[in-house]
């Protein structure tokens, strides 16, 4: 296991990525709702003018703005922080879901990475109320190279999807030939069947960080991206439920409605050899301050991991 | 425009009288629907479908009701064109139907829309309206709001944002019928003055009545000679146009008439068609 990473800002390649996938591909089309620098998508209303569409602060309008595209054959992109691409849009998410468009949502600033911004900018509810739309696929890739990765993926496949992205710094696990499966989870280690920490994308850092925490104590387990949060890859959680002793699901988001409760639905009705435990945010809004400090005073932190470890 | 040649007036009026008598029998027999909002949007929606939408052509212009609720008005008039067989109709809001209760895309992709929440649909004009520019396409996008509908914060966004960007292939029709749920908008939450709010938003607006054919062709047909900015027609009707006792009466937003109303209702509409 690499001990010394480098850190990146995952949604820092989202513009890169949209710019070179949209040079073959003239599908694609980028909306805005004032957010196109934080977003990093400025630098694709530079390279192609004409399909960057800046909507104003309107995000309800933007993402029917998005369906309307994408039933005259384009894809369109829609990049805003998180609790406005999905927060701000549910009614009009849902019917995009409805009639099954084409429309590409990406959430930056996922969980509380909007940090200083405080709760009122915090995305800890966008796994929950995203996935339970009939039709829509939620990915949260991990660092910078997954991200982009997902980005081909999510363009690749025809139908709604979600994809929640970190502002916060993340270590660089993957390398630039990443590959991204829509419905496949990625065990990055596999050690013994103590324990497996499984964690949606923009929890890499605290989940890969109590992951080693555990090694240097002596216990043996596995570390899970479940990078693809609808469709689960069902496969794999069965197979981790049956082969470790406890499962510590880490997520930045709300315990009500994310990954947590995603395995446990995928788990209800059967007897497993796991015990599943939460390490997230427990129904309630944080506060202002960095997303580092945030993680550490709300539960999403080494110590929570190793508490729930035992 | 799908007709460019000499327009049967009266022929259209026909249309829209046996538009009405199917919305009246999907509502009576299907037990369920908004029949008012459907009768002050039918004759506008019956000289769409007959002059200007070419369901046949896969790059064409369309027609988004957003105001779903009056969708047994788009489904009477696609089956005087033909895409819905006359069995069909009586289907209307019935399980394994592809007549669903608001527009559909995906049950009926001819609608153009899934709708079912108001306000939405002018916003999907904006953005089909960007592809067609895109696509260098010379097509129009019409959308139909209720007056109603524009209490909705999501049609002013849309409403800023194609005048912004002078969206001049968009045509927002709003049926100005004058009643929300069962009363008057005005009462509810007032949208005037309807036209300076329109046009202080960077668009071209003309008034209407809804109701009588020429004045809807004189103006649908003059839109593109218009460049520059969007478009839209207040198209002034009445609730219920067509069966008196409906006619401006809040209570048939989504009433369901008994046999004696249903009665009265076809005879009112057969005399109408006489008188044409």
């Amino acid at each position: 296991m690499k001990q010394n990473y480098s850190y990146s800002v995952p949604k820092d390649v989202i513009g890169h990525r949209l710019i070179e996938l949209a040079k073959d591909n003239h599908k694609i089309v980028v909306l805005s709702s004032d957010v196109s620098v934080s977003t990093n998508v400025e630098m694709f209303h530079k390279e192609f003018p004409e399909r960057f569409f800046e909507l104003g602060i309107a995000e309800q309008s933007t993402m029917s703005v998005a369906g309307g595209f994408a039933s005259e054959g384009f894809i369109p992109v829609y990049v805003a922080l998180a609790i406005f691409s999905n927060g701000m849009t549910w009614a009009q998410t849902r019917q995009v879901c409805n009639a099954n468009l084409n429309v590409k949502i990406i959430g930056t600033h996922a969980g509380v990475d909007d940090g200083q911004d405080g709760s009122g900018h915090h995305a800890t509810e966008d796994i929950a109320i995203s996935r339970v739309l009939p039709g829509m696929t939620v990915l949260s890739p991990s660092d910078e190279y997954e991200v982009a990765a997902a980005i081909d993926a999510m363009i690749q496949y025809d139908g709604p999807v979600y994809m929640r992205v970190a502002r916060d710094e993340q270590p660089v696990i993957h390398s630039k030939i990443c590959t991204f499966t829509i419905g496949k989870a990625e065990v990055l280690e596999d050690m013994g069947n103590e324990f497996a920490i499984v964690f949606e994308g923009t929890a890499l850092r605290q989940a890969l960080e109590g992951f080693e925490y555990a090694c240097s104590m002596g216990k043996k387990g596995k570390l899970v991206s479940v990078r693809s949060i609808k469709p689960i890859d069902k496969e794999c959680i069965l197979y981790l439920a049956d082969s470790v002793n406890t499962i510590v699901v880490v997520e930045n988001h709300s315990v009500l409605g994310g990954l947590y409760s995603t395995i446990c639905e995928c788990l209800a009705g059967q007897k497993n050899r796991a015990v599943i435990k939460s390490v997230g945010f427990h129904d309630e809004f944080a506060e202002s301050g960095s997303p580092k400090d945030i993680k550490e005073k709300y539960g999403l932190n080494i110590e929570q991991i190793a508490k729930m470890l035992g | 425009m799908k007709i460019t040649g000499t327009i049967d007036f009266d022929k259209l009026r026909m249309i829209a009288n046996e538009n009405r008598k199917k919305v009246l029998d999907m509502v009576y027999f299907g037990g369920s629907g908004h029949v008012g909002g459907a009768l002050s949007a039918t004759d506008v929606i019956t000289y769409l479908g007959e002059c200007v939408i070419d369901y046949d052509s896969k790059e064409r212009d369309k027609f988004l009701l957003s105001k779903g609720h009056a969708v047994p008005a788009l489904y009477a008039e696609l089956h005087h064109l033909g895409y819905i067989q006359d069995a069909e109709l009586s289907t209307f809001r019935e399980i394994n139907s592809r007549l669903q209760g608001h527009t559909n895309l995906l049950h009926m992709p001819l609608t153009d829309i899934t709708t079912g929440l108001l306000g939405q649909g002018l916003s999907y004009g904006v953005g089909m309206a960007f592809a067609k520019k895109l696509k260098k396409s010379r097509n129009t996008i019409f959308v139909m709001t209720g007056d109603g509908e524009m209490h909705e914060g999501q049609i002013w966004e849309a409403l800023m944002q194609a005048g912004h960007y002078k969206l001049d292939n968009l045509v927002l029709i709003i049926d100005r019928n004058g009643l929300c749920s069962h009363q008057p908008v005005e009462n509810v939450i007032s949208i005037e003055p309807l036209r300076e709010r329109l046009e202080a938003f960077g668009w071209n607006v003309k008034e209407i009545n809804g109701h009588n054919m020429e004045e809807i062709h004189s103006c649908v047909s003059g839109l593109n000679a218009q460049y520059g900015k969007p478009k839209c027609i207040i198209s002034h009707t009445v609730k219920g146009k067509g069966i008196s006792f409906m006619e401006n009466n809040g209570k048939w937003h989504r009433n369901i008439p008994n046999k004696d109303e249903y009665v009265a209702a076809c005879k009112e509409l057969s005399l109408a068609r006489e008188g044409i």
